[in-house]
């Protein structure tokens, strides 16, 4: 609170790890609403970024208990307007629109519905089928805002059926005047997204990204491209469409076109008119520059623009057919275009932009179809803008399979810091948070920020409720490690499966393995079959795997806490980087142990990573060997966390590979975990481990009620109004 | 899902005979090797499908997928060799914008075929007209040609030259490491200290080294941001500043004045009689007098006996103890004549 303060005073940026289950998002909501009650001028509104629809929930859930709290103290009605907002897919409410499973399908036939022209021409002809829902919206929902309080998703679309407007359309508009807003890291970093949705929140506003310890990855991921021939063949067809609409619209109605062709000579003028009255957003995928000019000549009629998407895919074509791997630069790529098809940088730099209008004037409804080529002319623009930070890598098959032809074109950002700077130049406070952040200076360096304030945290505990240890070898002294030359060794994969069979014979109920990768987790698991162990393993609980496909792993995963809830035990292997290391809490008896076989590192023959390493050396300093620890040690550490999701929680961890008792590897844990991790516990051997962990699971056994807690970890409003307690906090706040 | 490229004439796809080649020529109509040569052997013919008069080695590989393209990006060529003007050579953004379009519809035309007479008009107007600066602009890179050229060279200069300071600091880093405990296991080995405190100095010494490091790193870090402020590569309000630039200004830099110095003769001999008194010596009684030519070039009898007494003279004292000196002299001697020469 005292940094998070601190950098709100300072308006800068701040990186805080906290550990999960410590009350992160109670202490970010409390302070900042608290900060934006006492100054409203210089803070205006909160944007709460989370990654997913249920960690949004939880945290609209603990923004309605911190309002209740201000009701119940405060003893009125409080003016603050709270509001989740998430895609449509979550949020429609149109009868048969919201059946729909797949979020693009949703949008497009939303936009059929209910795009200015659809509505013009359902004025006129009352069979072509318009949104109710949105209808409603536009005729009252603008004149009355939501009153105060909290909304979360489902509220919304409580209050849309109520009130028959469209719960996604008063959730965006809403967005401009509402004081705390929750929503998804793809709203406000996702350039395409981020100028619909975040284009018009004022500068005084507080941005928040939880769980962002993988914020650089979704970065990259929002600028990158990629092409496949399947892309290409579907975009063919919808530059067909395109030319069939153009020329039945020139039959008809060429009067559009000329009104089109018309606003584009005058060129984009309107929109850097608001961006310069630092009204918006800036987008990093139409840099300003476009905004001054005006189209070129070559692409403003519809026609040429159509043939000149043409040859642009006609081009990519062209550059899928190769029979070896080509990396080149932006530069190469455009000085090979214009050479091969004649393209200059200048129309290519417009082609997303001319492409919207064109899709705007054609009044095309159905837009999923030309999700493909808006795609291509995405590729085009970034291409022709960045010279610097991107890597075309054409790849004419996969690793894997190199005797199936499946050519993919991958346009890669490399630069994590394009798509969050216009965040960070923008916004006074931005606060980065998550449970495992370490090593913390790594970030700075590779967003290109400056932050005032950066901090781990550490827990306070009345008992030491994790027990970390880095198991180094086997029981006959064989080292333990996920080592490529030593991957196959039957000796380690014995080892690693006598130390699961021994620890699941010690702790009750839930144990969480990790793997490095489905590769190694597959493999491991097929040889402890012919081991026996597998056995060995099912005569204590109970054994679920993880696998690539989403289905099949929810299932294991209830089946898994199903078999935690009655009492018979149970093993999950999983993957590092997969989805439960991710976004699933193993609390309590779920997850009373947690298993690392080896260092989670990146596969690290990807010729993406190889690029984006060699341009973090170059840009950053940023050593190959530092970054793919740094990246296997924050998964390693996510993994971790998994199993402690509170004070009152308790959980072993057990790291087991060699390699992480090396000081380099041990300092990159999160504080809070190093803080448990003795010395004595850095070297052990299976047996020994078994030993450690049974005598702590005996003390952890015991019953723990919150009398314990009292004056330690938890403190009554006396305790803390003691005076010995208040020096300890002005010591603490002067040592800082 | 793949449609095999096939031959219009003798129906071949690629699927069944994978050496095909499809070729174009300029009506846009493909066919494959074989049929060319077929069709063509006399070396033109009429195109099958369309009919109009084609020479064989007009045609060429075909690059694209779709024919059209191929030839749309052929007469593109053609016409954009003749239409090279630059935006330099307009006033006004719209202008150049405007003649752009007006290149676009030509070739929009020529390749759909569309009012044939008076496109064909138009680009002979244009190139009645714009000769010279056609002429003039062939010549010439476009700037955004010369941009991407140069950030082409720069990429690679960058990349060879990191590519070899980076191997360099991995093995020097390397080598540091080995001498470090190399030297941590002689000092166990011969040393009759503290086994400890020797371990806690040799720690000591590679945590205060680490830190130098990145310090280092740092520093050469800064020099290279500096270069490439824009991470973005957007160049904002450098374009056309940088590319069209003269060249620097040479720089003077400020430096004391020359002053001569006489030089200082060691003959390691007799001093000989300067040139002045040589008159008065009466020396010139016993050489040849120069003659009226000689006198024109500058020459007077004074310089050669000069020399010649300064020869005589020259080295009368010599001794071998003493060789390396003299020699060191007269390369002095030398140097200050030809700085003289400079001077004046």
């Amino acid at each position: 609170m005292l940094e998070l303060k601190r950098a709100l005073d300072a308006k800068g940026h701040c990186l805080l790890e906290m550990p999960s289950g410590t009350g992160k998002t109670t202490t970010l909501l409390s302070l900042i609403v608290a900060y934006m009650k006492a100054h409203p001028h210089d803070l205006t509104k909160l944007v709460y970024c989370s990654r997913t629809v249920p960690e949004i929930e939880k945290v609209m859930e603990e923004l309605r208990k911190l309002m209740n709290y201000y009701e119940k103290e405060m003893g009125m009605e409080q003016n603050i307007l709270g509001l989740a907002l998430s895609s449509r897919k979550n949020l429609c409410i149109h009868p048969s629109v919201s059946k729909e499973r797949e979020g693009k399908v949703v949008d497009g036939r939303c936009y059929g519905l209910t795009a200015s022209f659809v509505r013009a021409r359902h004025a006129a002809d009352d069979a072509v089928p318009i949104c109710q829902f949105y209808e409603g919206f536009d005729a009252h929902g603008k004149e009355f805002p939501l009153s105060p309080g909290v909304y979360n998703l489902d509220d919304l679309k409580e209050y849309g059926q109520m009130k028959g407007w469209c719960p996604y359309f008063l959730a965006r508009y809403t967005i401009t005047h509402a004081n705390i807003v929750v929503y998804s890291y793809h709203y406000l970093l996702d350039p395409k997204i981020a100028e619909v949705v975040s284009k018009e929140i004022s500068k005084t506003s507080v941005v928040v990204f939880d769980e962002a310890h993988n914020i650089d990855n979704v970065c990259i991921d929002s600028m990158s491209v990629k092409i496949t021939k399947r892309l290409l063949d579907k975009c063919s067809n919808s530059i067909q469409i395109l030319e069939t609409t153009i020329s039945n619209m020139k039959e008809n109605d060429s009067k559009r076109l000329e009104k089109e062709y018309k606003r584009l000579v005058e060129g984009l003028r309107d929109a850097s008119i608001a961006r310069e009255t630092d009204m918006a957003l800036v987008n990093p995928v139409l840099p300003s520059e476009i905004l001054e000019e005006a189209v070129p000549g070559t692409i403003r009629t519809a026609e040429h623009f159509v043939a000149f998407v043409k040859r642009v895919v006609e081009y990519i074509k062209t550059r899928l057919r190769v029979q070896h791997v080509v990396q080149e630069s932006p530069a190469g790529f455009l000085r090979d275009i214009h050479t091969k098809v004649c393209i200059d940088r200048k129309p290519l730099r417009f082609t997303a932009e001319r492409l919207a209008s064109l899709i705007r004037t054609l009044e095309i409804s159905d837009l999923t179809d030309f999700s493909p080529l808006v795609t291509v002319s995405h590729f085009a623009t970034l291409v022709s803008t960045y010279t610097k930070g991107f890597t075309i890598i054409i790849e004419p098959f996969e690793d894997r399979a190199p005797t199936v032809p499946n050519p993919i074109l991958y346009f890669s950002c490399l630069d994590s810091s394009i798509a969050i700077k216009p965040v960070f130049n923008r916004f006074e406070t931005v606060v980065i948070t998550s449970g495992t952040l370490s090593p913390l200076d790594m970030y700075p360096k590779i967003l290109d920020f400056h932050p005032v304030i950066m901090t781990s945290f550490t827990m306070t505990l009345a008992r030491p409720c994790i027990l970390p240890m880095i198991v180094s070898k086997g029981n006959d002294q064989v080292a333990m490690s996920s080592r490529y030359e030593t991957r196959e060794d039957t000796a380690v994969i014995r080892n690693y499966g006598n130390l699961l069979v021994e620890i699941a014979a010690a702790v009750p109920d839930g144990i969480v393995c990790f793997f490095t990768s489905y590769l190694y987790l597959e493999t491991i698991v097929s040889s402890w079959y012919d081991q026996g162990i597998i056995d060995q393993l099912q005569r204590h609980k109970l054994l679920f795997i993880e696998t690539q496909d989403a289905a099949e792993t929810s299932l294991a995963l209830i089946n898994y806490i199903k078999a935690c809830d009655n009492g018979r035990g149970a093993v999950l292997l999983s993957v590092a980087r997969g989805k439960v290391s991710e976004g699933v809490d193993f609390d309590h008896h779920l997850g009373r142990a947690v298993l690392m076989f080896g260092i989670p590192y990146v596969y690290t023959q990807s010729r993406i990573l190889r690029a984006r390493l060699e341009y973090l050396r170059d840009q950053f300093q940023i050593k190959e060997n530092d970054f793919l620890t740094f990246d296997a040690m924050r998964h390693a550490a996510q993994c971790l966390g998994r199993c402690m999701r509170g004070k009152t929680d308790y959980g072993i961890m057990v790291l087991a590979d060699k390699r992480f008792s090396r000081a380099d590897k041990r300092s990159k844990l999160p504080k809070w975990i190093q803080e448990h991790l003795k010395d004595t516990n850095c070297n052990l051997s299976t047996e020994e481990c078994v030993q450690i962990s049974k005598r702590w699971l005996r003390q952890m056994a015991q019953p723990f009620s919150r009398e314990d807690q009292l004056g330690i970890s938890l403190l009554t409003i006396e305790q803390l109004q003691s005076e010995e307690m208040q020096k300890k906090i002005q010591q603490r706040a002067q040592a800082v | 899902m793949d449609d095999y490229q096939t031959c219009p004439k003798c129906k071949t796809t690629k699927y069944r005979n994978p050496a095909m080649v499809l070729m174009v020529n300029a009506c846009g109509h493909a066919l494959c090797e074989s049929c060319v040569e077929l069709l063509f052997a006399k070396g033109s013919g009429a195109c099958p499908e369309c009919k109009c008069p084609l020479r064989r080695n007009n045609f060429r590989v075909q690059l694209f997928e779709d024919p059209a393209v191929d030839k749309e990006v052929d007469i593109r060529k053609r016409i954009l060799k003749e239409f090279n003007k630059r935006q330099e050579d307009f006033p006004t953004l719209r202008e150049y914008n405007d003649y752009l379009e007006e290149v676009e519809t030509i070739i929009f035309n020529l390749v759909f075929d569309i009012d044939p007479t008076n496109t064909n008009k138009m680009i002979d107007n244009y190139k009645k007209e714009n000769k010279d600066i056609t002429q003039k602009n062939r010549n010439r890179q476009s700037q955004e040609e010369m941009e991407l050229e140069e950030l082409l060279e720069n990429e690679k200069a960058q990349q060879s030259e990191k590519a070899n300071l980076y191997v360099n600091a991995e093995l020097e880093e390397k080598k540091q490491k080995h001498k470090a405990r190399e030297k941590l296991i002689d000092e166990l080995m011969f040393s009759d200290a503290d086994a400890k405190s020797i371990v806690a100095s040799h720690v000591q010494a590679t945590a205060a080294l680490a830190k130098e490091q990145p310090k280092a790193a740092a520093q050469s870090g800064s020099a290279v941001v500096k270069s490439s402020k824009f991470s973005s590569g957007i160049q904002i309000g450098l374009r056309g500043q940088h590319t069209n630039s003269f060249l620097p200004i040479p720089k003077q830099e400020d430096l004391p004045l020359y002053r001569y110095i006489a030089p200082i003769f060691d003959y390691d001999g007799p001093p000989p009689p300067t040139i002045e008194t040589l008159g008065k010596l009466n020396y010139f009684a016993n050489i040849r007098a120069a003659n009226v030519t000689e006198r024109a070039g500058g020459y007077t009898e004074a310089m050669s006996c000069c020399r010649a007494l300064q020869e005589a003279m020259g080295g009368l004292f010599y001794s071998p103890q003493s060789t390396h000196k003299t020699a060191v002299v007269t390369t002095i001697h030398s140097t200050q004549d030809t700085d003289d020469m400079e001077t004046t």
